[in-house]
């Protein structure tokens, strides 16, 4: 488990990255180094260049901009749960990056290095289809916005391309009266979803759902937007029966995989039970905020 | 560490002495180890399951800058005078796979090794290693118990008739008639997945092969180093006098650092051939292939019983799902788990079979339990079935069934348990259960998504291996006693030389606990030096099966009591007193109610060793030194119940443990402390192989768990607290009662977790026959029945 030899380079600005990504045959980013490096020690990545991104501290922050929250993608995920502003103004980040791997993973691990990933299974992407999040790539020819739901389109596909560097993740901020849950199942605490459903549902003053934000992880080659879940729900009061319902056609939209872990029929039928519980969570705090509480 | 007073040491909870230098990153592990001109050797390990080797080309390897030696198999077997050795041969005829330290002819497993770099680093021979051009002609693989033993299967030994290696049947009484006589019969077969034990230190060795002495010198992480050392003699035909084997501290070793592996081997030629020290390190990522496999086995029983849930016949075939060829320890796991069959049960009519099957999986080899977790299984299941088939509580066909105190010792199919008082112990734990509420939470949770079940299982655990003419009677090909040797210096401290080795399992202190009780010394005054075949004595086998502390610890009293006898002489001299009139207490000896006329061990340390005339009586030697021989005139048997709360998820699958106990008694305790903590480890491997780790062969016959992302070891937070109640019942056989305890924590969880999720599910008739149980296999048993591996 030694990685085969690659030059090393430290970038010094994000324009050297972008230079140093596009001047070599195989070049990697290393960020967090959470994903890469292990592949690094299996030689199952083999690049000639690591273009190393730790110094740039200017691609680390979390700051509200424009009714927006943007944050820096070296950003480390632990930092990214505690802040404050994530905690108020997208909840479900900070809930959804709770179970990203463990604590010491976190400090580590890099919030643009996990959404540039693009593993279907993961936390971070599959909350930036459900929230509408929206990337910026800087490339040799200048800088372009993607929405989350245009960059995954295959496992571990993006639309990142060689010689781009994602810099920014911008975060719309969700409405007030939004109750948020994130439902779960790992083998172990710590895991990569077997599958994971991301709610957030935003409660009218009249009591109907008015916005629904719903995703879900480890259930297609790419994160699913359950927009025929939110469908249902919108305009709905969300009673037990609206759930499972809305739950079911969740399900009905995942083409999840087969592997050692657990089979593909099982993860469906986890989609429609973790599906129905994250809505019922979600819809029960948005009751709570409403409610003032 | 605070003085602690010499007597009552034994039994006394105090903290381990090796675990500062532990817990601070002071250990030295074997890729600590750094010798002058030392060169890094990597293997390439065969990427197919079954096939001919037509031609290896290692001449690009050869010539890639840095590279100092490559070896193949062929010439790895020109080089050794014997296959690898299989020590356990407890079946005569069976047929022996004579394997080699790398592949011969034919590679019959992913991940056997076919050839060896050593070059100046471990990255150079990775590199050096995809040099090595070899040409497989492939060959039909048989990756599973069933392919391997249909008609027309392919062979993996082409002089063999078919893919058995073995078959041997143990019998006890009249079976047939006991099921011909029986009022219910219950039948079952049990399924357990491959798994390991994966120490955080994986595998390594560096070895010193001297061109100008020609002596062998090997730092080696290894539980057995005599064992090692009298191997590497054998394979390698050279006097065991020019071989040294050093044991730095091992990061875990759990059965499979028990084994000898070819890699230790190619390490020692491949310095032969450069003429350098060789370090040879298994990385984590091969070492779910090279590491020895274990576990996997299917078990058929048949329970012969009256209508009252009395048990009067047992019947069980073991199949052995052995891999490519055989380790060390050959079909000895699988054969315990037959012999243990009937387990704490006294069962008049046993008949056990073992049938040991090659697949073109790794090597089935030692891990902690040793069989015995699966046997376990087998009889705690089986007992829980005819309860429910005779509509009984399992707890009172436990009681009508284990072996009563008075019937000690106690001949069971194959072994002498020693003694025990098992109803007892089976009263502590429900005593416990009762106690902590957990009948209330059952009966609370039940009628909501979530159900909770209890579940229990009664073990018995093989220790103190073992009597070594027995042992070899029975086929073993190595002795089982241990040496011991206590010293006292001339400044009056106390050193204890072991062949044990340690293993992070605290024999140190447990030793040193014994040593400093006998001599009436302070705790802090003794040392014990391990893991140097050099300096130390021999121990048979090594440290496993349970034996450091029991047969350490009784070889340790024995010579300390000697040693204090010569102590008291030297001290009645020098105190104008009779030996009998003397006391030791803290490292003084003085005169029994004259306190003040007292000499001190340092005192007695400098009359026998340095300032001697007039001091030391002129009748003794100098000195301060015994050596204590200790062979067990029989093995000892430790014993337990293990009961679990547990929560099913109904709709995912999932199982928690909300609770775990365990009832103990493992003969007189030298440490509580660390008794504990071998109970914990156990039963977080317990619960390991009841919920998580399985080693996954696909139908091609490749491995899919090679990293710890797919190979599911529990975490901290997967495991539950541990209560444990002891009880001490000393063994008469085994000087200061001390039996083992290294494996019960790992034999009794399966079963009793298994027996909790039942309970838990028992409305829908749920029965778990197979492990791991994952959330899938759950949720699909909650609709079928049964938990299918």
């Amino acid at each position: 488990m030694k990685a085969a030899a690659f030059d090393y380079h430290r970038a010094t600005s994000v324009d050297d990255a972008i230079q140093q990504l596009g001047a070599a045959d195989d070049a990697k980013v290393l960020a967090g180094g959470q994903s890469l490096v292990p592949l690094l020690a299996m030689r199952l990545a083999r690049p000639t260049v690591l273009v190393d991104l730790n110094r740039l501290a200017d691609l680390a922050y979390v700051r509200r901009e424009n009714g927006e929250l943007a944050i820096g993608a070296l950003t480390r995920h632990r930092t990214v749960e505690t802040a404050e502003l994530v905690r108020r103004d997208v909840p479900l980040l900070a809930d959804a990056l709770a179970h990203v791997g463990h604590v010491t993973i976190r400090n580590r691990g890099t919030i643009g290095g996990s959404i540039a990933h693009g593993d279907p299974a993961a936390e971070l992407p599959a909350v930036a289809v459900a929230l509408d999040a929206t990337f910026r790539l800087r490339g040799p020819g200048g800088e372009r916005s993607v929405a989350a739901g245009d960059f995954f389109f295959g496992y571990l596909m993006t639309a990142l391309e060689p010689d781009e560097l994602l810099t920014e993740i911008r975060w719309p901020v969700l409405p007030q009266g939004t109750g948020c849950a994130v439902e779960e199942l790992t083998r172990r605490n710590g895991d990569f979803a077997l599958v994971a459903v991301f709610a957030a549902l935003t409660m009218g003053a009249d009591g109907v759902c008015t916005q629904a934000r719903i995703s879900v992880a480890g259930a297609a080659a790419a994160p699913l937007r359950a927009d025929n879940a939110e469908q249902a729900l919108i305009g709905s009061r969300v009673s037990a029966a609206d759930a499972g319902a809305a739950a079911d056609r969740l399900a009905a939209a995942t083409d999840p995989p087969n592997d050692i872990h657990a089979p593909a029929d099982y993860r469906r039928e986890m989609a429609a039970v973790l599906g129905r519980r994250a809505i019922q969570r979600a819809w029960a705090q948005a009751n709570r905020t409403n409610a003032g509480e | 560490m605070a003085e602690q007073s010499a007597a009552g040491l034994i039994g006394a909870r105090v903290r381990r002495q090796e675990d500062p230098r532990l817990l601070t990153g002071r250990a030295q592990f074997v890729d600590d180890v750094r010798l002058p001109g030392m060169l890094n050797a990597a293997v390439l390990r065969s990427p197919v399951p079954h096939a001919r080797i037509v031609r290896i080309d290692v001449s690009r390897a050869l010539a890639h800058p840095g590279v100092y030696a490559v070896v193949t198999g062929d010439e790895v077997r020109a080089a050794v005078a014997t296959p690898q050795p299989v020590i356990w041969r407890m079946i005569p005829d069976q047929r022996m796979t004579d394997g080699y330290p790398l592949a011969v002819g034919k590679a019959r497993y992913v991940g056997q090794g076919i050839a060896a770099v050593a070059a100046t680093d471990r990255a150079t021979a990775e590199d050096a290693l995809e040099l090595i051009d070899v040409e497989y002609d492939e060959l039909p693989a048989v990756t599973t118990l069933e392919e391997a033993l249909a008609e027309d299967a392919p062979k993996l030994y082409d002089e063999w008739p078919d893919n058995v290696s073995c078959r041997a049947t143990i019998p006890k009484g009249d079976v047939e008639a006991a099921f011909a006589e029986a009022d219910v019969v219950v039948r079952e077969t049990f399924r357990f997945a491959r798994q390991m034990g994966t120490p955080l230190e994986t595998r390594g060795v560096v070895a010193t092969w001297d061109p100008f002495t020609d002596r062998l010198d090997v730092w080696l992480s290894t539980q057995s180093p005599n064992l090692a050392r009298d191997l590497f003699g054998e394979v390698l035909d050279v006097s065991v006098d020019k071989i040294r084997v050093r044991v730095p501290d091992v990061g875990g070793g759990f059965g499979n650092k028990f084994d000898f592996y070819g890699e230790e081997v190619v390490a020692a030629i491949l310095s032969k051939r450069t003429g350098r020290p060789v370090k040879l390190i298994e990385d984590r990522l091969e070492s779910f292939v090279a590491n020895a496999h274990s576990r996997e086995q299917k078990v058929e029983v048949e329970l012969a019983a009256t209508s009252d849930g009395r048990i009067t016949g047992l019947r069980g075939t073991v199949y052995a799902v052995l891999g490519g060829q055989l380790a060390t320890v050959g079909i000895g796991p699988c054969w315990l788990t037959a012999a243990l069959m009937s387990g704490p049960y006294d069962i008049a009519n046993v008949e056990a079979s073992v049938v040991g099957v090659v697949t073109n999986r790794s090597p089935y080899g030692s891990y902690r339990g040793w069989g015995q977790p699966k046997s376990n299984f087998a009889h705690e299941r089986m007992v829980d079935l005819l309860a429910r088939r005779l509509d009984m509580d399992p707890l009172d066909v436990r009681r009508k069934n284990l072996i009563p105190a008075d019937a000690f010792p106690y001949a069971s199919p194959v072994f002498f348990y020693d003694g025990g008082r098992y109803d007892e112990c089976l009263g502590l734990a429900t005593d416990a259960v009762r106690d902590r509420g957990w009948l209330r939470r059952r009966d609370e949770a039940r009628g909501s998504g979530r159900t909770v079940g209890i579940g229990y299982s009664f073990h018995v655990e093989i220790t103190a291996l073992g009597p070594s003419r027995i042992m070899n009677m029975a086929g073993l090909q190595h002795s089982a006693f241990d040496e011991e040797v206590v010293r006292i210096d001339s400044s009056g401290r106390v050193t204890v030389y072991t062949g044990q080795t340690a293993l992070g399992q605290g024999i140190q202190t447990a030793l040193a606990q014994v040593a400093a009780e006998q001599l009436g010394v302070p705790l802090d005054d003794v040392t014990v030096v391990v893991g140097d075949t050099d300096t130390c004595p021999y121990t048979g086998y090594g440290t496993g099966a349970s034996r450091a502390a029991s047969l350490g610890g009784g070889a340790v009293l024995t010579a300390s009591k000697r040693l204090k006898e010569k102590v008291l002489r030297i001290a009645g001299g020098m105190l104008e007193a009779a030996p009998e009139d003397l006391v030791v207490a803290d490292g003084r000896i003085s005169v029994v109610g004259v306190p003040d006329r007292s000499v001190s061990m340092a005192e007695i340390g400098d009359a026998a060793y340095r300032r001697i005339n007039g001091r030391l009586p002129e009748d003794e030697v100098p000195t301060l030194e015994e050596r204590e021989v200790f062979d067990p005139p029989n093995v000892a048997f430790s014993y337990g119940c293990t009961a679990v709360l547990a929560d099913v998820d109904r709709e995912t699958g999932e199982v928690r443990l909300l609770d775990y106990l365990i009832a103990h008694d493992c003969g007189t305790v030298i440490n509580p402390l660390i008794v504990d903590g071998q109970l914990h480890g156990g039963a977080a491997q317990a619960i390991g192989g009841a919920l998580y780790e399985e080693l996954v062969y696909g139908p091609d016959g490749q491995i899919q768990t090679t990293t710890f992302m797919d190979y599911l070891m529990p975490t901290a937070s997967e495991i539950p607290a541990f209560e444990l109640l002891h009880m001490e019942t000393p063994a008469e056989h085994i000087p200061g009662g001390f039996k083992g305890m290294g494996e019960g924590g790992t034999i009794g969880g399966a079963a009793a977790i298994a027996g909790a999720v039942d309970d838990a599910l028992a409305d829908l008739g749920v029965a778990t026959v197979a492990l791991p149980i994952t959330p899938p296999r759950l949720l699909a048993a909650m609709r079928n029945g049964q938990v299918q591996a």
